[in-house]
């Protein structure tokens, strides 16, 4: 079973959806009110997008600490932001704001699941973004921003930790489908 | 319009009606056998009633009305604090008995014999202004407002907030007269009025939110607008769209949020884009548009429904509910029918709703035209005032 914690965005249920395709069994609930038999029976977390910074939800670090390296967790945008945050990454504002924004990406790590050197298109709504040089054990930022080398994406096949700062469920990203197929069976 | 007896006298005398626009034609509505004023204590019981109809297939088997902002707000958990309003009524529902669809031939079906004796006495409005159209938040508060929210967006409060701004005057009107006058000119796919006793309302809206038959249901935002001159095509307009960044990310942030509020109830794996990004041409205008449908679930309600969709996300921004919360701590005034959607349920279930914009409302002589532009980072508080101004002139010139 996927929990996915919704943090009260308006994109969450597109998450929903995409996550359907690779698992008949989802919950979404808001993180203010999670249930904690769903929670610990879930065998994936995911953190929802959202409004706001990581430091805006408590309830949600809560979660991730608990569960870290127990569950597969996965975030997407806030989420992505979240993980980072609670791994004592800094998340700051950006000059440049991404909302609605299409744009090139590439994968520039060969640590990733995905093919080094890759090029793709993705959806990004965010105007905060991890302020670098990062470094916590494990963790490995994947893919980056083609024009202004922001990280975009970290794993940690150790901990079965993923994220993404873009939105693999946007219409606006190529081959989002077959983001969240590969971590899901990694 | 053509001449008809039976409108002609319609139009005349005191007796409440509604027209919708529909697809060839306008729908109109009148002989109300049943009215409900909806609140937060009584809005769950109208759901409920209708659910509890046993015949669904009943002549006029619907009831044709509006939801207001307020209502829409209380829907979805989301505080209103008090603000200056005029005590109109949140929301108003009402049961028809006589319709008259008005296309190249007009006819007229009712299930009462007598509809074409049911007049009371005649009444006719000349427009008349008392008090010219003015501003409720001039650019220097306006300036201020922009560039707090320029600031929440940064932040990553919100992604897109729409302001909304009121054009008022003192003036009686007919409403019927405004109405046929607008529609002249801009007879928008989800135009509507309304003529009650003590309240009218005059709508050009192109924006369709909900369209429900059976299992299916589609909604059509639109993102993005520009000005007709002698130089634009469909085929300039389009190009226009696509290379505007601002209009193209707007346009994007609007598709995702719309796709994932059909999500909520639609079965996994049907919500799709089915016509993307392309170009309505109206008479004075271009917009942007994309078509998403999809397949409801089992076990959703018409409640399920109205609060998944409403308010429609293009009027607020983005995401719906913390942009909500921001607007309505800013708004000082209510929004009254603004960003509300007007439209009807029909007792099996089946709908069709608009969102409330480009519309006056006239109630206790005082008419209001409220319109909202949005606040993006690429934005200027200048050309957004601006923009509101020119989406409210062709309803202001209604009163020349």
């Amino acid at each position: 079973m996927i929990y996915i914690i919704d943090h009260k965005d308006s994109f969450t249920y597109n998450v929903v959806h995409q996550f359907s395709k690779f698992d008949n069994k989802i919950e979404c609930d808001n993180f203010d009110k999670i249930n904690s038999v769903k929670l610990n029976k879930a065998d994936v977390i995911v953190f929802s997008p959202g409004p706001g910074s990581p430091k805006d939800y408590p309830l949600s670090a809560k979660i991730y600490k608990k569960f870290k390296s127990k569950k597969k967790i996965i975030g997407i945008c806030l989420g992505f932001q979240q993980i980072l945050f609670n791994e004592g990454g800094k998340i700051i504002e950006q000059n440049k704001i991404y909302h609605g924004f299409q744009s090139l990406i590439q994968v520039t790590s060969k640590k990733s699941l995905f093919d080094k050197n890759k090029i793709f298109k993705v959806g990004r709504y965010h105007s905060l973004k991890l302020k670098e040089p990062f470094i916590s054990k494990n963790f490995e930022i994947t893919m980056r921003c083609k024009i202004s080398n922001v990280a975009m994406a970290i794993e940690n096949r150790v901990d079965q930790i993923y994220g993404f700062q873009f939105h693999p469920e946007s219409f606006l990203t190529e081959n989002g489908n077959l983001l969240i197929k590969k971590i899901l069976s990694a | 319009m053509k001449k008809n007896y039976y409108l002609d006298k319609l139009y005349n005398s005191k007796k409440p009606f509604i027209i919708y626009k529909v697809s060839g034609g306008y729908d109109l509505y009148t002989d109300f056998s049943e009215k409900f004023f909806l609140n937060k204590n009584n809005v769950n019981s109208f759901f409920n009633k209708i659910n509890n109809i046993k015949n669904k297939n009943k002549f006029l088997n619907l009831y044709v009305g509006f939801f207001g902002y307020e209502i829409l707000c209380h829907l979805n958990n989301v505080r209103v604090p008090k603000q200056k309003n005029l005590n109109f009524p949140k929301s108003i529902f009402y049961k028809p008995e006589t319709k008259i669809q008005i296309r190249k031939k007009i006819s007229i079906k009712s299930s009462y014999k007598n509809y074409d004796q049911l007049f009371r006495k005649k009444n006719f409005n000349h427009n008349k202004i008392l008090s010219p159209f003015k501003i409720n938040i001039g650019i220097d508060k306006y300036r201020k407002i922009f560039n707090r929210f320029s600031k929440r967006i940064k932040e990553g409060k919100t992604y897109q907030i729409k302001i909304c701004t009121k054009y008022k005057n003192k003036s009686l009107i007919n409403p019927v007269n405004l109405f046929w006058k607008l529609m002249k000119t801009n007879s928008a796919p989800e135009s509507f009025m309304i003529r009650d006793k003590n309240y009218s309302i005059v709508s050009c809206s192109p924006e369709t939110l909900i369209e429900k038959k059976g299992n299916k249901i589609k909604t059509k935002p639109i993102a993005g607008t520009l000005r007709k001159t002698y130089k634009t095509n469909m085929r300039n307009a389009l190009s226009f769209f696509k290379n505007n960044i601002k209009e193209t990310k707007e346009h994007n942030m609007i598709v995702d949020m719309e796709r994932s509020d059909l999500s909520k109830i639609c079965i996994p794996g049907t919500v799709k884009l089915s016509k993307t990004k392309y170009v309505e041409e109206y008479r004075h205008l271009y917009h942007y548009v994309t078509r998403i449908d999809g397949m409801i679930k089992k076990d959703i309600s018409i409640k399920d429904i109205i609060v998944a969709m409403m308010p429609g996300g293009s009027v607020i921004g983005c995401p719906k509910i913390s942009t909500m919360n921001l607007l309505n701590f800013q708004e000082k005034e209510s929004r009254n029918i603004f960003t509300g959607s007007f439209g009807f349920i029909k007792f099996n279930g089946d709908m069709r709703f608009n969102i409330i914009i480009r519309s006056i409302l006239n109630y206790k002589n005082i008419s209001e035209i409220s319109v909202a532009s949005g606040v993006v980072i690429d934005s200027t508080a200048a050309h957004e005032f601006k923009e509101n101004y020119i989406k409210a002139k062709s309803l202001i010139d209604l009163y020349k």
